[in-house]
C-alpha cells in the first residue's frame, strides 16, 4: 500500500516558516523509515527553465530548504545532501541554479549541487512495453539510497500534467532530452524504472493550471505513481487517461488500487475546485491546429515565421 | 534575429540576398536551400563575396570588429542594436563609418511599430500638445524566451564583459532612443538597477530622464523578469501633454489572436490579387523588423542618408553607460 498525504499550508501568506511548517508536518504523517544507513541523500528539484518559482514552473527552493531541514533533523548533521539536477534542451543546470535561488540556498544549508549532466554517466537499458531505450544516468543516482524528488504541480502542454513522474525525466543526463519527446510517456515511464524515488514532495505552494494559482498545497508519497494520481485528481484529470501515469502503473511502478490518501486538514475536492483546471486536450488539439494553420499560411502567403515559432 | 532579417530580406524588392554567414550548420543549410551562398566565417563570405551592403546580427561582443571589417570594405551596413558594448566602442565605430563614406543604420525597431510612429505622429502634430511627463514599460523574458524548438541561451548573454550590459542595454536602448527621437537631448535625473535572478547583469531597471529641448520627464521602466507567452506584448509608452493623453495601446490591436487572423487573411487576399504583403504585419510586434530593413534598403537605393542618426544612437549609449556608472556598474572600454 502506498501513502499519499495531502496537506495545505496553515496560512494563506506562504511565509517561509509556514512553508517549513507545512512540508515537515506532511512528511512526518508519511511515517517514512528513516531509519537507515544513508549516507547520502539526493534531492531533486524540477529546474526546467530559467522561469522563477513565482511563475509555477520550477520548484520553491523554500520547499527544498525545508526537505533538507527535516532530513538532517532525521539523519543528524553528517549526512551529505545533494541537490541535483541535469541540463535540459533549452536550460543549463549552472546558470539555473543561480538564476533561482539554488545557490543562496547551498550556501545557506551547506548542501552541495550537483549537475546531474555531468560526472559519472552510464548508459543503462530499460524495456517499457515492447520498446527498449538506453537512457543516460548519472551514477549519483543509482548509488544514493534516498532519493527525494521534489516536482511541481502544474499542468503540461504535451503529457497534461507534469508531477512527480515526469520531474525525473528531467534527471536524465541527456541535456537535448527533446530527442525523446516523440515518446515522451516511454521515456518517462524507463527512466522511473531505472531511478527509484524514495519519497515525493509535490511543490504545490504556487500550482499551475489554467494559470498559476497560490494554492498552498503539499503532496507527500512514498510511491511516485501514488503521487501523481492524487496531483492528476486535483488538476481535474483522469490520471488513466494520462498516457505515463497509466503507463506506469502498466510496468508496476504503482497500483491505483492500493493508495491510502491522507487528508490532513483539508480534503482533494476542496483543492480540486480551488483548482484553475485546464482542458488539456482541448489545448492541446488548438495548439497543434493553430501551428499548422501557421505553417499553411506561411507556405502559401510566402510570409516569414518569427524565429520563436520555428519547428 | 540574424534568421528573421534572413527571412525578411529574400523578399524586400530590388535586393538580391547572395550570401549568409553563421556558425550554426542548421542554418547554413536551410541558406543553401534558398540558393544562398552559406559560410561559417562572415570574414571569408566578406573577402569572397560582391556585395553592396551586409546586415551584422552577431552578439554585442563581435560588432566592432564585424563593423571595421565590412566598413573597410565599403560596404553599407544595417546592424541589430545597441550598436556595441559601450560609448567607446561605438564613438570607434561611428569613427570608422564615417571615414570610410559608409552608410550605418542601427535597427532601433521600436522607431517602427505602427503604435509608436502613430503617437509620434500625434506629437508631431500637436495633438498631445507639451508633453510633460512620458512612462514607459516594456517587460519580456528579453534572452530568457522560450522559443517553441527548446535551445539553450547563447553563453555570452551571461557574460557582461562579452554582453556588455543586461536588461537596460538590451531594453533600455530601444526606449531611450524612441524618446531621444520624440523628444531629443536627454539627460538622467534617477537610476536604479536590480538584480533579481543572481547574475552579474541587471534584469530589471527604472530611470527618470529628463530632456533639455522640451523639459519632458521621461519614466522608463523595463525588465528581462517577466515570462511572456508568444504574442502577448508587455510594451507601453504615454504621453502626457497640455492638450491631451496617448498612449501605445490605443493603437495596438485589442486580441493579438484576431488581429492575427485579420492581418493573415488580408495578406492572403493581397496574395491573391498580385499586391505586396505585409510582411510579418499578423505578428503586429515582428512587423517593425521588416520595415526597418526596408527603409535601409530604400536609403541605399536612394542614396540618401540613413534615417537612423548615428549621432542619437552615440547619444543612448552614452545616457545608458552614464546609468550603468551612477549605479556602480563597471563600464569596460
Amino acid at each position: 500500500m502506498a501513502d499519499v498525504v495531502l496537506t495545505s499550508t496553515e496560512t494563506k501568506y506562504f511565509t517561509d516558516d509556514d512553508v517549513s511548517k507545512t512540508v515537515s508536518r506532511a512528511i512526518d504523517l508519511l511515517n517514512y523509515d528513516f531509519n537507515h544507513d544513508f549516507h547520502f541523500v539526493v534531492i531533486k528539484p524540477s529546474l526546467c527553465y530559467y522561469w522563477d518559482y513565482s511563475t509555477s514552473e520550477t520548484t520553491d527552493p523554500r520547499v527544498v530548504s525545508a526537505i533538507v531541514d527535516y532530513v538532517r533533523g532525521q539523519l543528524g548533521n553528517d549526512v551529505s545532501i545533494f541537490v541535483a539536477e541535469a541540463d535540459a534542451s533549452a536550460m543549463r543546470t549552472k546558470h539555473a541554479f543561480k538564476m533561482l535561488g539554488y545557490e543562496k540556498l547551498s550556501r545557506k544549508k551547506h548542501v552541495k549541487l550537483v549537475n546531474l549532466s555531468k560526472g559519472d554517466i552510464v548508459d543503462k537499458e530499460v524495456s517499457v512495453g515492447d520498446k527498449k531505450f538506453t537512457l543516460k544516468v548519472n551514477k549519483m543516482l543509482l548509488e544514493s539510497k534516498l532519493i527525494i524528488n521534489v516536482p511541481k504541480l502544474k499542468y503540461h502542454r504535451r503529457v497534461g500534467i507534469s508531477c512527480a513522474l515526469k520531474n525525473m525525466f528531467g534527471a536524465i543526463s541527456t541535456p537535448g532530452k527533446y530527442i525523446y519527446h516523440r515518446e515522451l510517456s516511454e521515456v518517462i515511464v524507463g527512466i522511473n524504472k531505472i531511478v527509484n524515488s524514495d519519497v515525493t514532495v509535490v511543490d504545490g505552494i504556487i500550482a499551475k493550471g489554467k494559470y498559476p494559482k497560490k494554492m498552498g498545497v503539499i503532496i507527500v508519497s512514498d510511491n511516485v505513481l501514488a503521487a501523481d494520481y492524487a496531483a492528476a485528481k486535483i488538476l481535474g484529470y483522469n490520471p488513466r487517461r494520462i498516457a505515463h501515469i497509466n503507463l506506469a502503473e502498466k510496468e508496476k511502478i504503482g497500483d491505483f488500487n492500493h493508495i491510502n490518501l491522507v487528508e490532513d486538514g483539508t480534503d482533494l475536492e476542496e483543492i480540486r475546485s480551488a483548482f484553475p483546471e485546464q482542458n488539456y486536450l482541448l489545448q492541446k488539439i488548438s495548439w497543434k491546429l493553430q501551428l499548422k494553420m501557421l505553417k499553411a499560411y506561411s507556405k502559401i502567403v510566402g510570409d516569414t515565421i518569427p524565429p520563436i515559432l520555428e519547428e | 534575429m540574424g534568421k528573421l532579417h534572413f527571412m525578411n530580406t529574400l523578399h524586400v524588392k530590388d535586393v538580391r540576398l547572395v550570401a549568409a554567414a553563421d556558425k550554426n550548420k542548421k542554418n547554413l543549410k536551410m541558406a543553401k536551400t534558398y540558393n544562398v551562398n552559406a559560410y561559417d566565417d562572415y570574414k571569408r563570405l566578406i573577402d569572397s563575396e560582391n556585395l553592396d551592403a551586409v546586415i551584422i546580427s552577431l552578439p554585442n561582443f563581435l560588432k566592432e570588429e564585424s563593423v571595421a571589417y565590412a566598413s573597410e570594405k565599403n560596404l553599407d551596413i544595417f546592424i541589430d542594436k545597441p550598436l556595441a558594448r559601450n560609448l567607446t566602442e561605438s564613438r570607434n565605430i561611428v569613427q570608422r563609418v564615417r571615414a570610410n563614406g559608409v552608410r550605418l543604420m542601427v535597427g532601433v525597431n521600436y522607431r517602427y511599430i505602427d503604435s509608436v510612429q502613430k503617437l509620434k505622429g500625434m506629437l508631431d502634430e500637436g495633438r498631445i500638445g507639451d508633453v510633460v511627463i512620458a512612462t514607459s514599460e516594456l517587460i519580456m523574458d528579453g534572452p530568457f524566451s522560450h522559443p517553441l524548438v527548446p535551445k539553450p541561451v547563447p553563453e555570452w548573454w551571461f557574460d557582461k564583459d562579452r554582453s556588455g550590459g543586461g536588461a537596460l542595454l538590451d531594453l533600455g536602448y530601444h526606449l531611450i532612443d524612441v524618446f531621444q527621437w520624440m523628444f531629443g537631448d536627454l539627460h538622467t535625473l534617477y537610476s536604479t538597477l536590480q538584480y533579481r535572478f543572481n547574475l552579474p547583469l541587471e534584469d530589471s531597471a527604472t530611470v527618470i530622464l529628463r530632456s533639455r529641448k522640451t523639459s519632458t520627464r521621461v519614466v522608463i521602466n523595463l525588465g528581462w523578469f517577466s515570462r511572456m507567452v508568444f504574442p502577448n506584448f508587455n510594451f507601453r509608452i504615454n504621453l502626457h501633454g497640455t492638450v491631451g493623453y496617448a498612449c501605445t495601446d490605443q493603437f495596438a490591436p485589442k486580441n493579438l489572436y484576431l488581429h492575427a487572423t485579420k492581418e493573415g487573411t488580408l495578406n492572403l487576399l493581397r496574395k491573391i490579387v498580385g499586391k505586396k504583403i505585409h510582411r510579418l504585419s499578423y505578428t503586429y510586434y515582428y512587423s517593425s523588423f521588416a520595415k526597418i530593413l526596408e527603409h535601409f534598403f530604400e536609403s541605399i537605393k536612394n542614396d540618401t542618408a540613413s534615417p537612423i542618426s548615428l549621432g542619437d544612437q552615440l547619444k543612448v549609449i552614452g545616457t545608458i553607460e552614464n546609468i550603468y556608472r551612477r549605479n556602480g556598474v563597471t563600464v569596460n572600454g
